[in-house]
């Protein structure tokens, strides 16, 4: 599981690449630390390379959501592959997220 | 005919008429009756005065036929006596033959009644005066004529007056006899008194003869009129008529007479008595007149007179009285039943219109008006009665209406109640047709509109949980313990799959909040669709029948029933189901159905007709109701009928592929779960997205053992098992750590927002949504989850 951060455009994004499943989520978590810390700036949350994500996954992405919406800033997911958009629509996060 | 039909048409109507009128039937009564007493009165009367009438008549007739008959006798006494006074002068005198004309004239001088009066010689009695010597005296019109009678034309020696004294030695009347008067040519029916004249020796000198006219005796008799229409008759020694209103009868006919052309024997004996000089009444039929004859002889002359009084005559002023009081009381009557009518019509007006508004009552026009009679005898309180039964009649309409209308919100609740209990039960049979390893048939038939039994049954997790209760009472209250029953069994079975938990937590919240200390005996049954294990609880219900190679009854601990009693700790027990056993439960409605003679119908009858039939649910249960049925008969239903039956059916799968692989509890690991989930997925030929879910929901499931099996630092394994089989893809996940359901955990709301969604339960929620069946089960003291794919 490799994490990338980049500024674009004013925006955050985190680049996602291979399986986020429960061995991976410890460190992935400690990865989107700075996303978390951000003020003011949009999120986006690439995931045209991810693979693989299991709930571990989805909550560290949920707790990006949630420490985001206070602040008044978005978060948007980017490129994602039908078979994970299926794990989102599967715990309703299709709801949660919005989706460049 | 047609008009005899037409007559008995006309009487029915009559008669239809007169038993529809009230009036004129009491009139006809009352008047009926006073005719029968007038009738008896007025008849007792009728014939007395008839009598006494009778009696007056007979006795003014007699009297009248006295008087005549003395006065006739007195006439004819008159006669006699005349002439034995003229014989004496003769006799003194016999040698002077013109005083015999003096005589003769003397005597009708002194008798001008008499007809005639001629004293007789023997011939050549008088020297000087020839050989006929009578002197004759007669009344010429106001004068006597006084001639010699004697010559020879007239012989009168000869005569029967002349000869019959000297013949019979004594005086004697004539019969009736035409006398020729050769002066005037006038003839006269006379009868005379005959006396012979003897001198001083004996020897007979002449003859007196004194004559009365037949018609002037007639019209003496017959002057005697007692009656208007009557007559009087007069007859001689030989029956001959002297006196009779048909002249022409007089001397030319006898009393007989008529006799030989029309025999009469009352006539014949009126003659025979008359003649033998009897003195009497008969009551007969005189010219075709019914009559009363009056009869007695007149004196020594032979003769009888009879004085004929028809009926008609005597009885005509009684029978005028008689009509008049009859045609009175007639009139009276009739008045009367006139009168009865109107009066009782009249008195019986308030009925009529009473009887026209209780129609008008009677056709549901309750607020008609009655009318007020101001009256305090029988119709008046009948009216008030009717009046106030009006008024109750309205009020209870009203109360009938209100009620019935209750009545019918109450069953249409009931109807709405019904049917919602009804939808609380399962439907549709067979429940699950995609699975060939269960098969389930219901029924509840309630004996009320709505009742306290219930059933109920659902798949979770690869376990059929079912249950079937019997509340305590019946009805309504019944019905809704019902429904929180079931409600509660479903909520709490969604998230506990051990039946005495289940029943426990249903009977903590039923028994706290208790009030109305209904209970409910409760049999709650899980089975393992995978391995055939039955975990059950029974809380005092009727123990299930397990009917496979042979039929017993499942045996359970004896718990109270829910509700009775807070932290009473349910028993759980557990057997093994073997496929093909059906498992049948039952109410106490099928034991303790009763027939006629409260008979009930008991396990051994439940028992015998299993073993009668094949092990099929539905089977089961229509052979079960049939066999009910003809027990119960035409009984009522006492108790809610329900019976559930499941029959497991499961067979082990063929099995193509067999994998296994035993992680630590270590999710630094999961690589490798992932490589092993990838190799099975490739063995089954699953595409590379269903491929991924597996592996999510593995990854999940054993995260999940991972995390929460062991005690944190606790070093334990995970194994997972795989097999591809005709069923498809499982994986079973075990471990020997501390008991844990992820199955029994809530389901997560992926609804909600981001700010209310926690972080928990996304594992299970996933595996859900990606297998096909999910199954836990705490075996030999591990956890083992059972995960399903369909191929």
């Amino acid at each position: 599981m490799n994490t990338v951060l980049k500024e674009e455009n004013n925006d955050l994004v985190m680049y996602f690449e291979g399986r986020l499943d429960t061995a991976s989520a410890p460190e992935t978590e400690k990865a989107v630390a700075p996303l978390k810390e951000s003020s003011g700036r949009d999120i986006i949350l690439d995931c045209s390379k991810l693979d693989y994500i299991s709930s571990a996954g989805l909550r560290i992405f949920l707790s990006i959501l949630k420490s985001a919406k206070p602040k008044g800033d978005h978060v948007y997911i980017r490129g994602i592959s039908d078979s994970i958009r299926a794990v989102f629509a599967m715990t309703g996060f299709v709801n949660l997220f919005e989706f460049k | 005919m047609k008009s005899l039909l037409n007559i008995e048409k006309h009487m029915k109507g009559i008669l239809q008429y007169i038993r529809r009128k009230l009036s004129i039937r009491v009139s006809l009564s009352v008047v009926f009756f006073a005719a029968i007493i007038f009738i008896v009165a007025l008849g007792f009367f009728f014939y007395q005065a008839r009598e006494a009438v009778r009696q007056e008549a007979i006795n003014r007739a007699m009297q009248t036929l006295d008087k005549t008959s003395l006065r006739v006798e007195g006439i004819l006494n008159r006669v006699e006596v005349a002439s034995e006074m003229t014989k004496w002068l003769v006799q003194r005198h016999p040698d002077v033959p013109d005083s015999m004309f003096v005589y003769s004239r003397s005597m009708l001088l002194n008798n001008p009644d008499f007809y005639n009066c001629s004293i007789a010689f023997e011939p050549n009695y008088f020297k000087d005066k020839g050989r006929y010597f009578s002197a004759y005296t007669k009344h010429d019109c106001d004068s006597l004529r006084t001639i010699q009678g004697g010559s020879d034309s007239y012989q009168y020696f000869y005569m029967d007056w002349y000869l019959m004294p000297t013949l019979l030695n004594m005086p004697c009347w004539t019969e009736p006899y035409m006398d020729l008067d050769v002066v005037t040519s006038t003839s006269e029916m006379l009868t005379s008194y005959c006396q012979a004249i003897n001198d001083k020796q004996g020897k007979l000198i002449g003859v007196i003869n004194t004559s009365l006219s037949i018609s002037w005796l007639s019209q003496t008799i017959s002057a005697v009129k007692p009656y208007p229409n009557s007559y009087s008759i007069m007859i001689g020694r030989g029956g001959t008529y002297f006196v009779h209103p048909d002249t022409t009868k007089i001397t030319s006919q006898t009393i007989f007479t008529q006799n030989l052309e029309r025999p009469d024997t009352a006539l014949a004996s009126l003659g025979h008595a008359m003649q033998k000089g009897e003195e009497g009444v008969k009551q007969m039929k005189m010219d075709g007149q019914h009559c009363y004859v009056f009869y007695k002889p007149l004196g020594k002359t032979g003769c009888s007179m009879a004085i004929v009084c028809p009926e008609s005559d005597i009885f005509s002023g009684f029978d005028r009285l008689r009509n008049s009081v009859i045609a009175i009381v007639l009139v009276g009557l009739l008045f009367m039943l006139i009168f009865f009518i109107r009066i009782i019509t009249s008195e019986l007006k308030p009925l009529r219109r009473l009887a026209t508004e209780a129609k008008t009552i009677a056709s549901g026009q309750f607020d008609a008006k009655l009318p007020e009679l101001r009256r305090i005898d029988e119709i008046g309180q009948l009216s008030h009665s009717f009046a106030d039964m009006q008024q109750s009649l309205v009020k209870y309409i009203e109360e009938l209406k209100k009620t019935t209308a209750q009545k019918a919100s109450i069953e249409s609740d009931l109807r709405i109640a019904s049917g919602i209990q009804m939808a609380m039960l399962p439907k549709g049979y067979p429940p699950y047709p995609e699975r060939d390893d269960i098969d389930i048939y219901g029924q509840l038939v309630s004996a009320k509109e709505v009742g306290g039994d219930l059933f109920d049954f659902f798949m979770r997790d690869e376990k059929l949980f079912f249950c079937i209760g019997d509340v305590s009472g019946k009805g309504v209250p019944a019905s809704l313990v019902m429904a929180v029953t079931r409600t509660l069994f479903r909520s709490v079975a969604a998230h506990e799959a051990l039946p005495d938990r289940i029943v426990t937590d249903m009977n903590e919240t039923m028994a706290a909040n208790n009030e109305s200390d209904m209970f409910v005996t409760l049999f709650v049954g899980v089975l393992d669709m995978l391995s055939g294990r039955m975990r059950y609880c029974n809380a005092g219900h009727d123990a299930p029948i397990l009917v496979g190679s042979g039929a017993g009854l499942l045996p359970c601990d004896s718990n109270i029933p829910v509700g009775v009693m807070q932290d009473w700790k349910y028993t759980p027990q557990e057997t093994t189901i073997d496929p093909g056993t059906t498992i049948f439960l039952y109410t106490d409605g099928l034991t303790e159905a009763e027939n006629k003679d409260h008979a009930q119908f008991q396990e051994k009858r439940i028992l015998d007709v299993i073993r009668q039939t094949p092990h099929a649910p539905k089977q089961i249960i229509e052979a079960m109701t049939q066999a009910v049925h003809q027990f119960v008969g035409d009984a009522d239903q006492s108790d809610d009928l329900t019976m559930l039956a499941l029959q497991y059916k499961h067979q082990q799968p063929d099995i193509y592929y067999q994998r296994s692989l035993t992680l630590p509890n270590d999710v630094q690991t999961i690589p490798k779960l992932s490589g092993f989930v990838e190799t099975v997925c490739e063995a089954s030929n699953l595409d590379m997205d269903t491929c991924m879910q597996m592996n999510l929901a593995i990854e999940e499931a054993v995260v999940n053992v991972m995390n929460y099996a062991y005690p944190k630092g606790v070093k334990g394994m995970v194994n997972i098992d795989a097999t591809i089989s005709s069923k498809g893809l499982k994986f079973v996940i075990s471990d020997n750590g501390k008991p844990f359901d992820p199955t029994a955990k809530a389901e997560v709301d992926t609804s909600l927002s981001a700010e209310e969604r926690g972080i928990g339960g996304l594992g299970i929620h996933l595996i859900r949504q990606i297998m096909d069946g999910i199954n836990y089960e705490y075996i030999d003291g591990r956890n083992v989850l059972t995960l399903l794919k369909v191929i």
